[in-house]
């Protein structure tokens, strides 16, 4: 057999860990403190403890509150977040279990906001009487977790896009990818590898624009099963000028003739927003009764102009105060105080497919994915898009929660195995020349220009969140047609080379959006079809898994096996 | 196009601005021993670089009227 070495620079791990966020680092730390003698690699394409979504979230945790039982938690969860589209057992195993991501975080060295008496400080979410609290967490929280993991022994490979996945047979054995700076190739083998790369945000919004899909990708092409791809189509209300989120505008939105929009769209208050509230804002439009504006003075989830969570009138939180406090302060130069602000739906996507079981294992030997990645896909969170999906803070509890699950899982298969990781040769080169394609044009277009085309057929209400048989349709050709344009991109250097893949990645995402959303014919929890206006219990307590098969993306369902659930519709 | 300026003369060089750019829009330059702005066109203006340098040597200036996705 060649020697792999031929293809690039070769490393080796016990577990290798995609993604340097919180997930990734949660997965790190925890396979150490189960077995320290594991040599544990860490890879991200920016800066491990740096890079993610976390340290510029919203840095807040829901848990359950000395109030709250797990089965009030799953009872409300069921009813008005997944509707009925839970895998209950693990969302009744996650409201048992998920207050331990404080203590754990706690220990980690991140700063959990505690009360005078030494309790976690919690508020609820302003105005509403949900089975839940939410506590504050500091976003320098990944840098503190990197430091606990290098004290650990943990490795780190920094400034490295790994974008496609090494196998042995079934089992995936490693990944491959490049150096962002000097576009070296990377293999690095592994004994079982952790996927947590985030979610697929396809850079539209400018702060949450890190997740780019690749994780997603890679477990695709490798053969891994997705499900709940359709409901990667998450909008906040943001403010038309800075494009900055408006935090709780869902729920004080007025039309040009004064009328109280989020009242028609959006009755009572909710946990979190909705995607009625974004298809509110576009009915109101094409009634000729836009732009839609805010009444800030009413808004719960702010104090004057001062965000509530932003300030240390909740939780003392030194870093994300600074962060926030500079983000504003820009944005307020073109926002111009205005008391009744303009807002417009900002398109975050969310898209979080990669199909898990309860140990967060995917459906490929020796892959896991925690966070992020598999947030819809783990499926414990039904009808939703990843975080927020519908409950503000879920995202960072199951980055953690699902993070040591996968972990400690991942330590098991590997003890299990009785040899060295092995790579199908052929198939690295081969993956290696799919990578590396963009850089060998002579000329050809941009991944930018691509990536703006596939912005292009999700970004407007009227496809990803307003849907339609017909909108879809024309939305799925767009993707399509940008699809067509990747055999033709060109990087002009390794950053690029990386776009040209998230570009690829992005154009793969979009085609199982609409895929998955053009099969599943009714309304469900995020899910609004103009078409299908109504939840369709007969027909669609149902899951949409979607693989590569012979080059194919195919569509199958499963039933949600609802009737040995504690909760039925 | 967001601005992002770099004040070299005072930079000490310590990366911290590079480490807490998570699109990879700042890069080390070795022989220099300084960061440098390598893709201006990624910055997200999470202002981060900004926070993260010691003496305040980094400026960025968001341009607001560059984020333009289609809504209706």
């Amino acid at each position: 057999m060649p020697d792999l070495g031929s293809l690039g620079e070769v490393t080796s791990a016990d577990v290798l860990v995609i993604g340097g966020g919180i997930a990734g680092l949660s997965a790190a730390i925890t396979v150490k403190e189960r077995k320290p003698a594991l040599d544990v690699l860490v890879v991200e394409k920016a800066t491990a403890g740096w890079a993610g979504k976390a340290g510029r979230g919203g840095g807040i945790l829901a848990f359950l509150t000395p109030d709250d039982t797990p089965d009030d938690f799953v009872r409300y969860h069921v009813h008005h977040i997944g509707c009925f589209l839970e895998d209950q057992e693990l969302l009744l195993e996650y409201a048992r279990t998920c207050n331990q991501v404080l203590d754990t975080l706690d220990a980690w060295g991140a700063k959990v906001a505690r009360d005078a008496r030494g309790n976690w400080k919690y508020v609820k979410t302003p105005g509403t009487d949900v089975p839940w609290g939410l506590a504050g967490v500091d976003l320098d929280m990944c840098q503190r977790l990197r430091k606990r993991a290098v004290g650990m022994g943990c490795r780190f490979m920094n400034k490295t896009a790994l974008v496609d996945l090494l196998k042995d047979g079934e089992a995936v054995t490693g990944a491959i990818g490049f150096d962002v700076r000097d576009g070296g190739c990377r293999l690095v083998l592994a004994g079982v590898t952790i996927l947590a790369t985030g979610s697929q945000n396809y850079r539209v919004m400018p702060m949450w624009s890190c997740g780019r899909g690749d994780g997603i990708a890679a477990a695709y092409r490798a053969g891994a099963c997705m499900r709940n791809a359709e409901f990667g189509s998450f909008v906040n209300m943001v403010h038309a000028a800075s494009r900055e989120v408006i935090f709780g505008a869902e729920d004080h939105m007025f039309n040009a003739a004064g009328e109280d929009i989020s009242a028609r769209y959006r009755p009572g208050l909710q946990p979190d927003i909705c995607a009625m509230s974004a298809v509110g804002w576009y009915r109101e439009h094409l009634a000729g009764k836009g732009p839609v504006r805010v009444k800030s003075d009413e808004n719960l989830l702010q104090i004057g102009s001062e965000v509530l969570f932003s300030t240390d009138l909740v939780w003392d939180r030194p870093a994300a105060i600074a962060f926030w406090s500079r983000l504003w302060e820009k944005a307020r130069e073109v926002e111009k105080g205005e008391e009744m602000p303009e807002v417009i739906p900002g398109f975050i996507g969310e898209q979080s497919p990669v199909m898990v079981d309860h140990r967060m294992a995917t459906t490929l030997p020796g892959l896991f994915a925690v966070g992020d990645v598999s947030y819809s896909g783990a499926a414990w969170t039904g009808a939703v898009p990843s975080p927020p999906g519908r409950i503000r803070g879920s995202g960072l509890m199951n980055a953690v929660w699902s993070a040591r699950r996968g972990a400690l899982a991942a330590v098991e298969y590997l003890e299990d195995r009785d040899r060295l990781p092995e790579v199908d040769h052929a198939l690295a080169a081969d993956l290696k020349k799919r990578i590396y394609a963009p850089a060998s044009r002579e000329r050809g277009i941009s991944a930018l220009q691509v990536v703006r085309e596939i912005q292009a057929a999700l970004t407007p209400v009227r496809y990803s969140n307003w849907k339609s048989e017909e909108r879809m349709r024309e939305a799925l050709g767009l993707v399509l047609e940008a699809r067509e344009k990747l055999s033709s991109l060109k990087a002009e250097d390794p950053h690029d080379l990386a776009r040209c893949n998230e570009a690829e990645s992005m154009a793969l995402c979009a085609e199982m959006f609409y895929r998955a959303s053009l099969l599943r014919k009714e309304s469900r929890g995020w899910f609004i079809r103009e078409d299908y206006p109504e939840r369709d219990d007969a027909a669609w307590l149902k899951w949409i898994i979607l693989r590569e098969e012979g080059g194919e993306m195919t569509l199958r369902t499963e039933d949600v096996p609802v009737e040995r659930y504690p909760f039925r519709p | 196009m967001n601005r992002i300026e770099l004040d070299m003369d005072n930079c000490e060089g310590c990366r911290r601005c590079v480490r807490a750019c998570f699109v990879n829009v700042l890069q080390w330059d070795r022989t220099a021993g300084k960061p440098r702005v390598a893709h201006p066109e990624d910055c997200v203006h999470c202002n981060l670089c900004e926070l993260a340098c010691p003496g305040s040597h980094i400026k960025v200036t968001p341009d607001f009227s560059s984020l333009d996705w289609t809504v209706l």
